[in-house]
């Protein structure tokens, strides 16, 4: 009886050497039966443009051309035949080295609110070996085999990890390996960036800009790169490695079944891209150095399902969820962008519960609003017992209650819930008569210390939610 | 943990005990009211992949994972079936608890069943309602409200006593947040679901919806129905109606499904019907 709803979802990466996206359409539809309340699914996935590979437009080296970036944007949609307001949903993410410009915040804000109705900005080096690992096919790999894979997204700037057992994110790690890490100028080197000068003088190497390009430095460093990359997989790292290390070092506790590369230094190995430009930089040295190490030969290489745009398709595809059916929200009040998540666990009582839901709200607000400048977060609901009606109102009232300690009372109130409650605990708060206005939503599952996006209200009477994994802890 | 069999066995020996004690006095019996564990196990001796099996019961409340004694249930999974299926009878057979009815203020009416033996074997007798429960109404009932709710036994007075005191407040204050009239609610002894063709009849109301006990299976003896009509007449049928089942404490919990069904009755109300006119308005509102 109900037609599918359809939605647009894009996917846009600026990346160390390149800018790409992607547009795809999501079928929703209703799989409960006729006298259930409804549940939404996004139950197909169709890619419907997919843009050319662009060189990331600079200014120089420390700015991102921001207006090229957008008319790429812009031209690309006309090309596909779609308006930013037909945008529903989607990500944009800034990564590799790109991400370290001055203006790369700006570069994402400015994307995220012109090119769609509902685009969330993310960046980070974990959420982009995340959402590689998504995007190459690692993840989906994982879930159906059961097996631990480790998804290497190697680009420009860094070779981002991530690693998924049987469909669960284990670990990720980042580092300073890629193609552009020196580049050329015809035959002379044009730019050694900083991590790279320091593992050459840790090889023993001097080398300037300017210098002839020999096999004699391009060797030893991509070697290198390959021989640490191996030590950071076997969880084996010396004190040596650490000088291609971008933040924390590998924290999966498990061993690694099989390897996936992806990114665009892949590419180079699997040639999935009908014409491959050639970029003046170390990228296809360091492919061969990858495939001609002894030790990565010791994992089975799964081939990825793409190669360069597996971020852009990541973040494209993989990055919405949609809330359960039965939900309570202000739509004045949506899309809601980049709220940090605070976890309450009740464990299945209400004893106390008062209590733990203010000890709850104070922390969260010192640890997200720490100078009450009345910055809002997202409390989430998990472990509750079996709610029985004035269970649900006493929640309600500790709730009410606990959230006038938020220095600003015009915010409104975010909950999120595990169980399938958001309906009448949104009611409930309504009913209570706070002059907050209420978002309730549930069937999503986040973490503290995510950050969420919440979409408009879809015909579905559903919302798309977009989960940002900063902090991993396992 | 107690094996349910050692379960089983302990509660007929309490109810032989008590039997005997109390037989000098009376030939009645105690009634016990007894409440098993929960809780499902795994019977698969040595099983090879415990976790699949675990992940296979977690999904679906069907007897799978038991295991087998030679080419027969084990006796606890006969115990458990019997215990489910002694459940699924007394839902239906037994009556609701007049003192939760009592609670809610829910005046109780009946349909023209006289007994147990005739509701089950006519369904017409659970349809209208006695002449002295039609006459209490038209004198008693606050007519013309936009909403009038019924509590209906159904087959499982189980599913009313478990789900109503629940979803009965949690539906009215969706329907309060929205301003729509709604008229005291009523229950209605040994009623079957077109008993509100008839009530409506008389309360004059635009939308009127039944809680109803299913009948019981073995998976629950527990689970409701909620079923809606916009302004019947003589010529509704089936089709007319618009029905939410599956309310219980494994399905849709019972104050979700009053405040979403709180939500359905307002959208109903806009479109002015019900069943699958309304899901074909909807649909086209929608597209």
């Amino acid at each position: 009886m109900e037609r599918n709803e359809q939605i647009i979802s894009a996917g846009i990466d600026i990346g160390t050497s390149t800018t790409k996206l992607i547009l795809s359409r999501f079928t929703l539809m209703n799989t409960a039966g006729s006298s259930h309340v409804p549940r939404i699914e996004i139950i197909d996935k169709e890619i419907i443009y997919k843009s050319s590979i662009y060189r990331t437009p600079l200014l120089n080296e420390t700015l991102i051309d921001m207006k090229s970036v957008l008319g790429l944007v812009e031209q690309e949609y006309k090309k596909a035949g779609v308006r930013p307001q037909d945008i529903q949903t989607g990500a944009v993410i800034i990564t590799g080295e790109t991400a370290t410009k001055q203006n790369a915040e700006e570069m994402l804000h400015l994307l995220s609110e012109q090119a769609g109705e509902f685009l969330v900005a993310t960046a980070g080096p974990d959420l982009e070996g995340i959402i590689a690992g998504k995007g190459s096919g690692a993840f989906q790999r994982s879930k159906e085999t059961g097996q631990t894979i480790a998804n290497i997204d190697i680009g420009g700037g860094t070779a981002n990890i991530a690693v998924y057992q049987a469909g669960l994110l284990r670990g990720t790690c980042t580092l300073n390996i890629g193609g552009r890490l020196i580049e050329f100028d015809n035959d002379r080197v044009k730019n050694i960036s900083p991590p790279v000068r320091k593992l050459l003088m840790q090889l023993g190497i001097t080398l300037a800009t300017g210098d002839g390009v020999s096999f004699d430095f391009i060797r030893p460093v991509t070697e290198a790169m390959a021989r640490i990359l191996v030590h950071i997989l076997q969880r084996k790292m010396t004190r040596d490695d650490e000088v291609l290390l971008l933040g924390h070092p590998p924290d999966w506790k498990v061993p690694i079944d099989q390897i996936m590369f992806s990114g665009g230094v892949s590419e180079c190995i699997y040639g999935h891209e009908p014409s491959s430009d050639s970029y003046a930089d170390i990228g296809v040295h360091l492919a061969k150095a990858l495939q001609d190490n002894p030790e990565l030969q010791d994992w089975e290489w799964i081939p990825p399902a793409e190669t360069v745009r597996a971020t852009v398709l990541g973040a494209g595809t993989q990055t919405t969820h949609i809330s359960g059916a039965t939900i309570q929200v202000d739509p004045a009040r949506l899309p809601l962008k980049n709220l940090p998540v605070y976890q309450i666990g009740m464990d299945r009582n209400l004893e106390d519960g008062s209590q733990k839901v203010k000890n709850a709200i104070q922390q969260a607000i010192q640890v997200y609003d720490p100078a009450l400048e009345g910055k809002n977060f997202v409390l989430y609901l998990t472990d509750l017992p079996f709610l029985r009606f004035r269970d649900v109102q006493q929640l309600g009232n500790w709730l009410i209650d606990a959230y006038r300690l938020q220095p600003n009372q015009t915010n409104p109130i975010v909950i999120v819930l595990q169980d399938d409650l958001a309906k009448v605990l949104g009611q409930t708060l309504l009913a209570m008569q706070s002059d907050r206005d209420v978002i309730c939503i549930d069937q999503i599952l986040v973490e503290q210390g995510d950050y969420l996006d919440i979409g408009n209200k879809l015909q579905s009477e559903v919302v798309p939610v977009v989960i940002k994994t900063l902090a991993f802890h396992s | 943990m107690k094996t349910l069999t050692e379960e089983v066995v302990e509660m007929v020996i309490k109810a032989l005990e008590a039997q005997k004690s109390s037989s000098n006095e009376k030939r009645e019996g105690p009634s016990l009211n007894i409440k098993f564990s929960e809780y499902s196990e795994i019977g698969v001796l040595n099983p090879r992949n415990r976790d699949s099996i675990v992940r296979a019961q977690a999904i679906t409340p069907a007897r799978i994972g038991i295991g087998r004694a030679g080419t027969r249930m084990r006796t606890s999974s006969y115990l458990r079936f019997r215990i489910d299926h002694a459940a699924a009878q007394d839902a239906v057979r037994k009556d609701v608890n007049e003192e939760i009815l009592k609670q809610f203020n829910l005046p109780i009416l009946k349909t023209i069943a006289a007994d147990m033996d005739t509701y089950l074997m006519n369904l017409d007798a659970g349809r209208k309602l006695s002449d002295c429960s039609a006459e209490w109404l038209e004198k008693n009932i606050e007519k013309g409200n936009q909403v009038q709710i019924l509590v209906c036994d159904g087959l499982s007075s189980s599913a009313v006593e478990s789900n109503m005191p629940d979803l009965l407040p949690a539906l009215i204050q969706g329907l309060k947040l929205k301003n729509i009239t709604v008229a005291p609610p009523l229950f209605i002894k040994r009623s079957r679901v077109w008993v509100q063709d008839h009530v409506a009849s008389i309360v004059n109301c635009d939308l009127i919806i039944s809680l109803i006990g299913e009948r019981p299976g073995l998976a629950t003896a527990e689970s409701l129905s909620a079923y809606m009509v916009y302004r019947p007449n003589e010529k509704t049928v089936e089709a007319d109606r618009t029905v939410i089942s599956n309310i219980h404490k494994g399905g849709l919990s019972p104050v979700e499904a009053g405040a979403y069904l709180s939500d359905l009755l307002a959208k109903m109300l806009i479109s002015k019907c019900s069943g699958v006119q309304f899901s074909q308005k909807r649909y086209l509102e929608t597209n």
